[in-house]
């Protein structure tokens, strides 16, 4: 069987399509951001509990009292969680990337079930789109529409599409035959057919798909999080890949208060929508009987709309008598930046999440507006490449990033190394007697049941384990590497650790786990994992001319392993939320650190 | 008339041009609708053809007043004057007080009779009624075509009407087409059916049927002039009455009872013998029922053939 090079072609389409329909995507980009952008900031504009008691209202007019309640008390929840405003920009994705899905899914829906051949084309199109992971078009989706809610948007939209066409196909299919005959009968236009008779009889089924295509963009908010969409989805993922069990249940929980209220509202909205479910509803009421009238209360639309309408506007007069108190005054002749945005990248490391905040607090000191985003390092190198970001500060090289740099290498600007050097190892607990060096695992593969705890199988040093050190060592056969991810590896060292098993994991310097565990770092004296890397800040091409200032200083930064420790240390100390007021704490409490990292004047 | 598969849907279904004729035209009016485009072809439908479903059709999603007017909202009638065309209907059809109602809170034959209010509503002059009393318990079905024959009375509409239940196509239809396999094997009207089936299929079909109940005086008199004649005295009935009620004048005496026209004069006879006569099996030679003949030799499109009933009717 002859190779089909499909990824090749599909690589060199995605590059043709970068380069040749660059405007459309811009624009596309534009709209959708915009509407993005503004659901956001109306959904955010209001205090919490004002927002939150205007979605309860909503919930009321929807379902009654007891909802109502349970909607407040559980959005309540997520802002004493502190996550509010991740909720928002989650509600806003969702929101924007439903509406489109439903304006795409709806006549397409329609056309399907009208025409045998259209319904049998899409039926294989919807099965991709479906199931196609979607982190096979998230990176695509960076390289078209940059990092940002963008790509986000566009895999929520092309991941939920599926069940709201088929709903909405199934629906008009379902339609008694003899109804639409009878309309036609009486000299119904096709058009009036549809709109009379078809989509009012099919509208119970097409607000069933409405729901599961906003619980199914819901659920893809999380994956959407890893490709700098934000919100909600950024924080399980932070949590996840730092094992931060507590944030992750804290964030996850967010997630499902958002789903239980998303879904319940969609499913009451479809029965007010529709005649059929006004009239199933009426039956059922005069079924059961007369309920406890307090409860089953349901203000009017009238009623409901001047709730949310005053809410709205007491959030409005706050909003306005609050003004904006934030900002942050810069010393006289430090003014550096004149409020110039630079946008600093990183990914969940936390020599990048420290080396990150550090520098967003010093450059905001020197008046510049950094803006600060997590992203995966495949999406973070993009961008940088194509100039959306301007810098980040954890290019491990010439090892680990290698990949990146031989593919964009030529679109980015080295800033030179800050840290070095770094060293790659296997690790013990200390507990583990007789194993000091890598030369020792030799004979012990029964003790450690014959696992070495590996980390994502793309990253370098997997490679560098299973193709050298494994062999210098004669441990091949003996040792199997099984590849998991970073957060697995930890929290496989975790239990381990709890337990007092043996147990061999991949780890490198820095890391916290160091400092959290005590550890034993195995020797490598034939020297296999080769020479320890140096940390780089990566910019993008233009960066020094942009920001010639901040070129320099970065050039010129450099922080020792004591530094850099007592630095993550006081950013994981201070929690998940606050790394920017703990980095600033940190910065305070070196007096002249500031000027130091970032002079100004002669 | 005819059994499920013989084509008496499809038929009905070309006379509003809801299914195409593969050959063949219809003509109403003089217009061919096969000719018509779709526009021309729905402003036919909206105004001059309507039609009664056999499950009725009614759409679940409107009430009862907006389902009897549908036909006059399609056509963009407003409002108000629709509402009480529609309501005007619904009084014909017998439900006056229901139109609020849901479709779903009424019983079978109520739900039908919006289906007929709504055909009526839009004041065609053809009323297409597929299979419309099939799905009605046997009594309600009773009630319904005694209320279509009154209807009928007063209206003078069009019907063509689809059934399987020959006593129902005897007693509603003016003329008959008996289908076969996509054919119309008979027709004419239920005396000719009765009495000179077609062929072996018709006749073996009306073996169940009440012939006592069907037959008239006037379609199995004699003429006056022959060999009995109407004796002084003697029972007279009317050319329309069923011949299960001559039973009774021939239990009193043998005499022969006579038979009157509309204008009250003599039209005929009829005898003892000739009523029992009536009443046997019908003899199926081809001389007996030379109009039938025709119609099964007819090989132009079976359209034609219905086109002349429901001229006729």
């Amino acid at each position: 069987m002859p190779r089909i090079n499909l990824g090749g072609w599909a690589e060199s389409a995605v590059g043709w399509l970068q380069s040749h329909l660059s405007w459309l995507f811009d624009a596309v980009s534009t709209v959708l951001t915009g509407m993005y952008d503004g659901v956001g900031a109306a959904l955010g504009a209001p205090d919490a509990l004002l927002m939150a008691g205007i979605l309860a209202v909503i919930a009321w007019w929807l379902r009654g009292l007891l909802a109502a309640v349970l909607a407040f008390a559980g959005l309540a929840l997520i802002d004493s969680f502190g996550l509010w405003d991740r909720a928002t920009s989650t509600l806003a994705l969702i929101l924007v990337a439903s509406v489109i899905t439903l304006a795409l899914a709806v006549p397409l829906g329609i056309w399907a079930a009208r025409n045998k051949r259209v319904s049998a084309v899409l039926r294989p199109v919807l099965d991709v789109m479906q199931t196609m992971p979607a982190f096979v078009y998230l990176i695509p989706g960076v390289m078209f529409f940059s990092i940002g809610p963008m790509p986000g948007l566009i895999a929520t939209i092309v991941f939920s599409m599926p069940p709201g066409v088929r709903m909405t196909e199934l629906g008009i299919r379902q339609v008694d035959a003899e109804l639409v005959e009878a309309a036609r009968a009486f000299g119904t236009t096709p058009r009036d057919t549809l709109l009379r008779v078809q989509l009012p009889l099919a509208l119970p089924t097409i607000m069933a798909g409405v729901n599961q295509v906003i619980m199914l963009a819901l659920s893809m908010v999380v994956i959407a999080g890893m490709a700098g969409a934000g919100g909600l989805g950024e924080s399980v993922y932070a949590a996840v890949t730092q094992v931060d069990i507590g944030g992750g249940v804290e964030s996850g929980l967010a997630v499902v208060v958002l789903a239980m209220y998303l879904d319940r509202m969609t499913g009451a909205l479809g029965k007010r929508v529709s005649p059929l479910g006004r009239r199933a509803a009426a039956k059922s009421a005069a079924a059961t009987g007369p309920a406890p009238k307090f409860l089953s209360y349901r203000p009017g639309t009238a009623v409901a709309t001047v709730g949310v309408v005053v809410l709205a506007l007491v959030a409005g007069g706050m909003h306005l008598a609050q003004g904006d108190g934030d900002r942050r005054s810069v010393a006289a002749g430090k003014n550096v930046g004149q409020g110039q945005r630079v946008k600093l990248g990183y990914f969940p490391w936390d020599e990048a999440v420290a080396s990150t905040y550090l520098w967003q607090n010093v450059l905001e000191r020197r008046g510049y507006q950094p803006d600060v985003k997590q992203l995966d390092p495949g999406p973070l190198y993009t961008a940088l490449a194509q100039g959306q970001m301007d810098l980040q500060f954890d290019s491990w090289l010439p090892t680990t990033h290698k990949q990146y740099l031989d593919r964009y290498g030529d679109k980015l600007s080295d800033l030179g190394s800050w840290y070095g050097p770094t060293s790659l190892e296997l690790t013990v607990p200390s507990y583990v007697k007789g194993v000091d060096s890598l030369a020792d695992l030799k004979g012990k593969g029964a003790q450690f049941g014959g696992k070495i705890v590996g980390i994502e199988s793309s990253a370098g040093m997997m490679a560098k384990l299973n193709d050298k050190v494994l062999k210098e060592y004669g441990l091949e056969g003996e040792y199997e590497v099984v590849s998991s991810s970073t957060s697995t590896m930890l929290a496989e060292l975790d239990r381990a650790i709890k337990k007092k098993e043996p147990v061999v994991t991949t780890l490198w310097s820095p890391h916290w786990a160091y400092g959290t565990y005590d550890l034993k770092k195995l020797k490598d004296p034939k020297g296999a994992w080769g020479e320890g890397e140096q940390i780089h800040a990566i910019g993008k091409k233009s960066f020094a001319k942009d920001f010639p200032r901040v070129a320099e200083w970065v050039k010129n930064f450099k922080m020792s392993e004591k530094d850099l420790s007592s630095l993550e240390a006081a950013i994981q100390k201070g929690g998940k939320g606050k790394e920017k007021a703990s980095a600033a704490a940190w910065l305070d409490a070196r007096p002249g650190l500031v000027d130091k990292l970032a002079p100004v004047g002669a | 008339m005819g059994l499920s598969g013989s084509g008496k849907s499809t038929l009905l279904r070309m006379l509003n041009g809801l299914s195409e004729p593969t050959a063949g035209r219809v003509l109403y009016d003089g217009q061919d609708l096969t000719a018509l485009s779709a526009s021309e072809l729905r402003e036919v439908r909206s105004r001059h053809i309507s039609m009664v479903f056999q499950h009725f059709a009614l759409f679940p999603h409107r009430s009862v007043l907006e389902n009897a007017g549908y036909g006059l909202e399609v056509r963009g009638v407003p409002r108000a004057e629709r509402e009480a065309r529609a309501a005007e209907a619904l009084e014909l059809a017998g439900l006056k007080g229901w139109e609020t109602s849901w479709p779903d809170e009424l019983s079978g034959g109520m739900q039908q009779r919006v289906g007929l209010a709504r055909a009526l509503a839009t004041d065609a002059d053809l009323l297409l009624m597929d299979e419309s009393f099939s799905a009605l318990d046997p009594l309600i079905r009773r009630d319904m075509q005694d209320q279509l024959l009154d209807l009928q009375k007063r209206l003078k509409k069009t019907i063509v009407f689809i059934t399987h239940d020959l006593n129902e196509a005897m007693r509603l239809g003016d003329r008959i087409a008996v289908m076969r396999d996509g054919r119309i094997v008979q027709n004419g009207t239920a005396e000719d059916i009765l009495v000179r089936p077609a062929n072996d299929y018709v006749a073996s079909f009306i073996q169940d049927v009440d012939r006592s109940r069907v037959l008239t005086a006037g379609s199995i008199m004699d003429a006056p002039d022959g060999a009995a004649g109407v004796p002084d005295g003697a029972a007279t009935v009317s050319a329309e009455t069923p011949v299960a009620e001559l039973f009774t004048p021939f239990s009193r005496s043998g005499a022969p009872v006579g038979v009157t026209g509309e204008d009250g004069k003599p039209a005929g006879v009829v005898t003892r013998d000739r009523l029992l006569a009536a009443l046997a099996e019908p003899a199926t030679d081809a001389t007996d029922a030379p109009d039938a003949t025709d119609a099964t030799d007819a090989t132009d499109a079976d359209v034609t053939a219905v086109t002349e009933v429901t001229a006729g009717a």
